[in-house]
């Protein structure tokens, strides 16, 4: 059961930094190596570099494409269906304050449960390493509750918690706890024998033991589970808000569908990406603070 | 036989002591909060367990045809997006361009809330089986397409110039190289997807169709206490189905790239 779903997602985290890398081998997939291309601050049009242009060109030309009306065309859509940018920037601001504190309660949902979650996430893998016979099981048992559906979930916690912010809140909970607990476990399973052997030389205990190496060796390990689940919460939020919930995005944007304007639930999509994008750019950048001397974060 | 029963002792027994554990309590609270607390929905919040298996058992012939509509759905949903996603890695590892084009954008899209995203799929087709499938070819596309490239990758530097130095055709060092490397890389992907299928089947099954595991679950969930070990049954099958995928897709990663290093015999005291 060590091979779960989240150990692997490390991978989704990752891929990002290293894939436009040239080959590396398989074992040291946290570590970046980044040579990439060497961007001299020398060269003035530095930003001119096809890495960056492209894609800014292709989606410069999939927004005129879709304002143009060109999908509209290829897959037989009408203007009701898929509302066209424009539109969409137009329920934007005309309900800009709504949609501003809308995404602020998603957000607080979302932060709030994944704090609650990756923190039991963390102390079930100190359980899981302090005792391995017994805690072990419990790590199972949480990657089995990472299995089941978000939206199975949704109305349970609705019965447990009532429809306010805390329902939403454990919703996010359960599912970001998986991805913490087994991260976090790796790390501090996966400590170098050398050290360990160097700790019991000196006739350190447990406790002194995950002080001084378990919990710093894991610390690369929760941040990549804080990434994952920066996006996870975000998703567990919205959907948990499709169902009862008289506020939010995800209220907003199946409420607004049920009455065809497109517009709006697509402009609530679109704050939820913004929204998304943030809260993994603030976790990445604690990541940086916190953990300056992994080679990861090395430039 | 000696080294299984071990194996049984260290491995199965903590995990059947915290199942049969977690059950007991569960029994108990849900006793208490019926008849000491007083809960009003007390069955609702934490039914009997007894009584949810007994429900499990008796309306099984129903929950499986419905499940089997999800899982199946879901299944072809996610078969497109996963031979999309396959198709997409080896096309971004043959050419820059497409890379630098695709994939800033695929990181992106991890961003955005991809179950958000079902409501409006649903809004513009209007057809559950189709906006089923296409949520969850949607949901596996991306994590698959990643990780196979990144498998593709990270093919062993000193086999690809051996490969070069017999002058082996391109196509020959993928599929006897590039393709090979990349199967735990391609597994990790699906094992990911597979249960994010399942939970955009169900999604979509929400938002108002015939037939479905979510179809039921939320019939019960309206109809009142009365149904309340229906729908504790649904949730079960939801969750028996998303952990079903995982399950299989382990099971596959088995079969076809049985080389992991995790797939080997544990050796020593641990």
């Amino acid at each position: 059961m060590e091979s779960s779903p989240v150990r692997d997602a490390t991978f989704i985290a990752s891929a990002g930094k290293e894939a436009d890398s040239a080959p590396i081998p398989a074992a040291n997939n946290r570590i970046s190596s980044d040579p990439g291309r060497p961007e001299s601050p020398r060269r003035p049009l530095r930003w001119l570099n096809p890495g960056i242009i492209l894609p800014l060109f292709a989606g410069v030309l999939f927004l005129l494409l879709w304002e143009y009306q060109v999908f509209h065309r290829i897959f037989d859509l009408k203007k009701y269906q898929l509302p066209l940018p424009s539109a969409i920037a137009e329920a934007m601001r005309d309900n800009f304050s709504l949609l501003l504190s809308y995404t602020g309660y998603t957000l607080t949902e979302a932060v709030l449960g994944m704090l609650i979650g990756s923190a039991c996430g963390f102390l079930i893998a100190l359980a899981a390493t302090a005792w391995p016979r017994w805690g072990g099981g419990s790590l199972t048992m949480v990657a089995a509750l990472n299995a089941v559906p978000i939206v199975a979930l949704a109305p349970i916690m609705n019965l447990w918690f009532g429809d306010g912010i805390g329902s939403r809140a454990a919703i996010v909970t359960a599912t970001t706890m998986a991805a913490m607990a087994i991260n976090a476990y790796k790390g501090m399973a996966a400590v170098d024998p050398l050290a360990l052997d160097l700790m019991h030389s000196y006739a350190a205990g447990k406790p002194a033991v995950f002080r001084y190496l378990r919990i710093q060796n894991s610390l690369p390990y929760v941040f990549t589970a804080l990434k994952i689940n920066a996006t996870a919460s975000m998703i567990g939020a919205i959907v948990g808000e499709f169902f009862f919930s008289s506020r939010g995005l995800g209220y907003l944007l199946s409420n607004s569908i049920k009455v065809a304007k497109m517009p709006l639930g697509w402009s609530c999509i679109v704050l939820a990406a913004i929204a998304g994008v943030i809260f993994y750019l603030v976790v990445e950048r604690l990541e940086k603070a916190f953990i300056k001397w992994h080679p990861s974060q090395r430039a | 036989m000696k080294q299984n029963s071990a194996f049984m002792r260290e491995r199965v027994l903590p995990l059947f002591v915290w199942i049969f554990g977690l059950l007991v309590i569960w029994e108990a609270v849900s006793w208490w909060l019926l008849n000491v607390a007083k809960t009003p929905l007390a069955q609702s919040k934490l039914p009997y367990v007894h009584e949810v298996a007994s429900t499990l058992w008796k309306y099984s012939g129903t929950l499986l045809k419905e499940g089997g509509a999800t899982f199946g759905n879901a299944g072809v949903g996610f078969l497109i997006g996963a031979l999309a996603g396959v198709i997409l890695a080896v096309l971004m590892s043959l050419s820059k361009t497409i890379e630098q084009l695709a994939f800033p954008y695929a990181i992106a899209s991890q961003m955005i809330p991809i179950l958000g995203l079902a409501p409006i799929i649903y809004g513009i087709v209007r057809d559950e089986q189709v906006s089923r499938i296409i949520i969850s070819g949607y949901i596996t596309f991306f994590p698959v397409a990643l990780n196979m490239l990144r498998g593709l990758r990270s093919v062993d530097l000193s086999a690809l110039e051996l490969m070069h130095s017999y002058a082996v055709k391109p196509w020959a060092v993928y599929w006897k190289l590039r393709f090979p490397a990349a199967l735990p890389g391609l597994f990790s992907g699906l094992k990911i997807a597979a249960p994010l299928a399942v939970t955009g089947a169900i999604l979509v099954e929400l938002m108002g169709a015939q037939h479905g595991i979510g179809v039921i679950m939320l019939r019960n969930l309206y109809y009142g206490p009365s149904h309340t070990y229906m729908f504790w049954s649904t949730v079960l099958v939801g969750a028996l189905l998303g952990m079903a995928s995982y399950w299989l897709m382990s099971l596959a990663e088995r079969l076809v790239a049985p080389w992991q290093p995790e797939f080997r015999p544990k050796g020593g005291s641990r």
